[in-house]
């Protein structure tokens, strides 16, 4: 009777953008004669951040401070429709679908600054809120200004309304060839566990997680993606359960702590890395993390429970009736008449009803 | 019944077995504490009872007359944070914010009652409060930066008025 220690990994891959003709994400964005821009999109923030994701994409976009941009995604009437906060498509359809509004109010933002400056809008750039002429920087006007003067001067509106969504692909009759999403975020974890053999509990000691995001446009917020999904994947490979029996209602459980989630006593050691390979279609280059990062952590706790203590665990939760079956399972069948001891290395040895020992098997 | 909550007193007409939650809720109107699972599993509806962490779901208002109640309206203001509310927001530490009022107060009872906390007070009081957003891990580092003193409280920059543009706008006829 002993604890095991294992370790484990599996990685994975998790496409966005997906071929299923359909999936898109709409916004609108107009300028206030003061230079502060309102954002409207239909993408809901679930807490995830998307909301400060897609302001930093409009700022960097258009060139203003991150302050300036204000989110509007109060209600689905007055928002443009997204399809929703799901897939992991909120950074990179709903992110894309602001970029292109933003990039058509920066244009109809230089051709203002262009009549005003008297320079062709190509020879013009934005950044920091303040529109330059290339090359001369001393030839500029603030996006305020601009702002004033499309509103004031010109009786006009700066605004811009962009949508974006993966056109579908269709597969080939034959060889059902397509080209199925419009990027592929990967990832690896590696799962460090202790097995205790007579209870067969699992706990994770330490999860080394590796995700390819294209580009983190707010690492913190990547960041605290990983660190939630690894706890929903702890979940899912260790505690938590539909009830037996599932669909079927007998044995669901009634009380709130009848369905085991991971708690802060649950809480392994973090390693965290962050790789960027861009992505040709994302939004300066993002790619997704939301749904993949709870998909790594069961397969490699499994396979950690292996490393540990040699036998697989094949249905999630891993919870210690499972452990312990599947340790039972890889000895000697219980004999009538007999117990069956477990010593540290799993060898198996059998004890007599009458006392005499006698050794069944070794299974190494 | 009377309470002090946040430090003012309320005579309060709901009868004594409805619970501190509801009473919070429904007749005080302070929305920090929220329900969740109402069987005290949750921890999101903690407030602190005469600076003890408690849930509230599981008080009954005839159990406590005459306490003191602290919620995070009582914490501080958006200009002038408390150090565990200042320490969540410079961590990252809330995402959906369903279970934050419950893991504030929390750490506020502990940290009145342990300053220097370590990490392993900060697992053990805030094991009972269930987080599926964050993964605990900003929030632990958020309430040990706030047992170090290593947060900055104050927030010197004011929000614009709304109706008063922080930038001026030139060429405007106001």
């Amino acid at each position: 009777m002993a604890k095991h220690r294992g370790r484990g990994f599996s990685a994975i891959e998790y496409p966005t953008g997906m071929n299923q003709g359909g999936d898109p994400s709409q916004a609108w964005i107009k300028m206030k004669p003061d230079g502060r821009v309102d954002v409207f999109a239909g993408t809901v923030d679930i807490g995830q951040g998307s909301k400060t994701v897609h302001t930093q994409i409009v700022a960097d976009t258009l060139g203003v401070p991150y302050d300036w941009v204000t989110m509007d995604n109060s209600n689905t009437d007055s928002s443009p429709l997204c399809t929703g906060t799901f897939a992991s498509r909120g950074t990179f359809i709903g992110g894309n679908a602001v970029a292109v509004a933003a990039e058509r109010v920066r244009e109809r933002l230089l051709e203002i600054a262009a009549r005003e400056l008297e320079i062709d809008p190509s020879d013009l750039e934005v950044s920091d809120g303040e529109v330059r002429a290339k090359g001369a920087p001393d030839r500029k006007l603030g996006v305020g200004d601009v702002a004033a003067a499309a509103t004031w001067t010109h009786g006009e509106l700066i605004t811009g309304s962009g949508a974006w969504m993966k056109p579908y692909s269709a597969p080939d009759p034959d060889t059902g060839e397509c080209d199925p999403h419009a990027a592929i975020s990967y990832a690896a974890c590696v799962a460090d566990v202790e097995v205790d053999d007579e209870t067969g509990e699992v706990r994770v000691l330490k999860l080394i997680q590796v995700y390819d995001v294209g580009h983190a446009i707010n690492p913190t917020l990547v960041e605290g993606q990983i660190e939630g999904g690894a706890m929903m994947g702890l979940g899912l490979g260790l505690l938590e359960a539909t009830y037996p029996y599932y669909p079927a209602l007998d044995h669901r459980g009634d009380q709130f702590g009848s369905y085991l989630a991971p708690s802060t006593k649950d809480l392994p050691e973090f390693d965290n890395v962050i790789l960027e390979y861009p992505s040709s279609e994302g939004p300066f280059g993002a790619k997704a993390i939301g749904e993949m990062a709870n998909n790594a952590q069961p397969a490699a706790i499994c396979s950690a429970i292996y490393d540990a203590v040699g036998v697989w665990v094949t249905e999630c939760p891993a919870t210690p009736e499972r452990v312990l079956r599947a340790l039972e399972r890889r000895s000697e069948p219980r004999r009538e008449g007999k117990r069956i001891v477990f010593d540290e290395d799993l060898s198996v040895r059998s004890v007599s009803a009458t006392g005499g020992e006698g050794f069944l098997a070794v299974d190494g | 019944m009377s309470l002090i909550i946040n430090g003012a007193e309320y005579e309060l007409a709901s009868p004594p077995l409805t619970s501190l939650l509801n009473v919070l809720r429904e007749e005080v109107g302070l929305l920090s504490p929220k329900a969740g699972c109402q069987q005290g599993g949750c921890g999101t509806c903690t407030v602190l009872i005469d600076g003890e962490p408690r849930r509230a779901c599981l008080t009954p208002l005839g159990a406590i007359e005459g306490a003191a109640i602290t919620t995070v309206e009582g914490l501080g203001d958006p200009r002038n944070l408390s150090p565990v509310q200042a320490a969540f927001h410079e961590h990252y530490a809330a995402q959906c914010g369903f279970c934050t009022p419950g893991m504030m107060m929390a750490a506020t009872g502990l940290l009145a009652r342990r300053p220097d906390a370590t990490r392993d007070d900060v697992l053990e009081a805030l094991a009972g409060h269930f987080c599926r957003c964050t993964g605990y891990v900003k929030i632990v580092d958020a309430v040990l930066s706030a047992a170090a003193g290593r947060v900055d409280t104050t927030r010197p920059e004011p929000e614009a008025e709304p109706g008063e543009p922080s930038v001026v706008i030139p060429g405007s006829p106001a």
